[in-house]
């Protein structure tokens, strides 16, 4: 309906949502952005719904042109933030003015950055996702010129004061540290580990440059299963801990086949996971033991930290007009009739 | 109706539970796995994103800030009772017969498993061809019908090195399991031949043609006739 985004300089970047919550029963894996709390809050940020397409970028710099006025939000690792040459604030809306070039450069301690655009784009869906999927082979693909139709203009909000900055939510960022901890809760497989299951919490472990979305690849002291009976193939979660190999320790995230016959050493968190799409070749990854009614207990808080964040924008974004215009004009008298 | 079930059920971080069923026969427990799987699907239950039933077990996920392990290990618990209740009724399953070329470059593997179980090839693709396989669930990569192996005397080792790509079509064997590939994807399984036929077309939903439950049977086919059956889809029998 409006005019495209403009793809400048794809680096490595999807267009990606919360993931295919219906494909592990057909076999698929659920995908979307691999740090959910950073993708959320982007989309909160820019008034949108938290599952709306947006744009995941993986370590690498990006410059996308606007050809309407629209209004963004980053959020995700540390990065720098330019629209039109400004330098813009992360974690915070932005208006973008046709014609702008947005560009991000410079991702550093952590690893993936996400880019919300009000109104979000249409992309088409594979079982209600437009997750790519690298095995089916479903996905868009972002190539200089790539044109993303996004769905609704948003005029340019101006702060008169200049100088001050446009908003100022309050949002608690996540930390990002090229040390970071990771909380995992036992898995259904650890007595299959014996004592060496320990090890996983006295050794540190460094990141592999062969980690991806499917899992991440840790070198360090390896805990070894004392059985060597067979396992069937079986449903594996997100964040699953195995012992694939005498090398490496694998950490399965959200591209992980959704079946696998190895056993499950320890969980990560569903808080920790996000800390974890955010680990760069060569971080060191301590892990730290927690219990399932913890680990639940620190999701929650982070959604409502999340659902905060989504009535404060709510208010503002009404006040200014933004996301409620049709209903707006329609309850109001018509001017100068 | 079938004997109530045993269920072991583990905690696998806190956005997923692995449901056991332990009544000590196979055919019983993939059936009751499966069942609690379509029964939780379609309950609707408040922040259960699916399941993932595969031979013996069933992977439970869900969304930790609308539901909890607690409240999911009460509803698989409540599912299981009214399933002793009702029995597990089975649809009819359909019949998919699928040609595959042996050997060779279809299938590199076929020479080191008929030297592992001490037989000629002929008699590997004898064993193969000559069983109708129950497909058990839809696994990795890309829903891949798996099922149980063809009847060997030993299980079939996964290959030391997996390899980086294995093509779509492949037909494979691993364990006392058999599968085939829908799409290219990174393999440790011993690949014995290809089918020609596609499985997988991501234009459409469902994605593969088969559910649980459904049969399959493999018929060998020359090399000189692989190219005939390019482009056709894996299709159920009338």
């Amino acid at each position: 309906m409006t005019a495209p985004l403009v793809i400048l300089q794809p680096g490595n970047s999807v267009v990606t949502d919360l993931g295919r919550t219906k494909g592990p029963a057909f076999g698929l894996p659920v995908n979307g952005a691999l740090d959910q709390f950073s993708a959320k809050a982007a989309n909160i940020l820019a008034g949108n719904p938290d599952n709306s397409p947006l744009l995941e970028l993986t370590a690498l710099d990006f410059r996308m042109r606007a050809t309407t006025d629209l209004l963004i939000a980053v959020t995700g690792a540390p990065l720098d933030l330019t629209v039109g040459g400004r330098t813009c604030p992360q974690w915070e809306p932005v208006s973008v003015r046709a014609g702008e070039t947005v560009a991000v450069r410079g991702i550093h301690t952590g690893l993936r950055a996400y880019i919300a655009v009000h109104g979000s784009f249409t992309v088409p869906a594979l079982l209600g996702s437009c997750a790519p999927d690298t095995v089916v082979g479903f996905g868009l693909k972002l190539e200089e010129g790539t044109e993303l139709p996004t769905r609704v203009a948003t005029a340019p909000i101006t702060q008169p004061h200049f100088g001050l900055p446009l908003f100022r939510l309050g949002l608690t960022r996540p930390a990002f540290s090229t040390h970071p901890v990771i909380d995992v809760t036992d898995g259904p497989d650890v007595d299959e580990f014996g004592d060496t299951a320990d090890l996983l919490f006295t050794s540190q472990y460094t990141v592999s440059p062969r980690s991806n979305h499917i899992g991440l690849r840790l070198g360090g002291a390896l805990p070894e299963r004392q059985l060597s009976s067979e396992v069937l193939s079986r449903g594996v979660p997100v964040g699953a801990i195995e012992v694939p190999s005498r090398d490496e320790l694998l950490v399965l995230h959200r591209g992980r086949g959704v079946t696998a016959g190895y056993p499950v050493l320890a969980v990560v968190t569903s808080r920790s996971l996000d800390t974890l799409a955010q680990a760069r070749p060569g971080h060191t990854i301590t892990f730290r033991k927690t219990t399932v009614a913890q680990a639940t207990a620190t999701h929650r808080a982070a959604c409502l930290e999340l659902d905060r964040l989504r009535s404060t924008i709510q208010t503002v974004f009404g006040l200014l007009g933004i996301g409620a215009g049709e209903r707006w004009h329609e309850l109001s008298p018509a001017s100068g009739s | 109706m079938p004997a109530p079930s045993t269920l072991d059920i583990y905690e696998s971080g806190d956005a997923a539970l692995r449901v056991v069923a332990r009544s000590g026969d196979a055919d019983a427990d993939w059936a009751t796995v499966h069942s609690l799987a379509g029964w939780l699907a379609t309950a609707g239950v408040d922040g259960v994103h699916g399941a993932v039933p595969t031979y013996d077990s069933v992977l439970v996920e869900f969304d930790p800030y609308l539901t909890s392990a607690r409240q999911v290990r009460a509803f698989v618990l409540l599912a299981m009772r009214q399933l002793d209740f009702a029995g597990t009724g089975r649809r009819k399953p359909r019949r998919f017969d699928v040609p595959v070329v042996y050997g060779g470059s279809y299938g590199p593997d076929l020479e080191r498993v008929a030297e592992q179980q001490g037989f000629t090839t002929a008699e590997v693709i004898a064993r193969h061809t000559g069983k109708t396989y129950v497909i058990r669930c839809l696994g990795a990569p890309a829903g891949s019908p798996m099922m149980d192996g063809p009847e060997f005397p030993f299980p079939v080792p996964r290959l030391k090195d997996p390899r980086l790509s294995v093509p779509a079509g492949a037909v494979s064997v691993a364990g006392r399991q058999a599968v085939i590939a829908p799409a290219k994807a990174p393999g440790g399984w011993c690949v014995i031949g290809q089918t020609p036929l596609t499985v997988l077309d991501a234009a459409r939903e469902p994605l593969v043609p088969y559910v649980p439950g459904d049969e399959l049977r493999f018929r060998q086919i020359a090399e000189a006739d692989f190219d005939s059956f390019a482009g056709q889809f894996l299709e159920a029998q009338p």
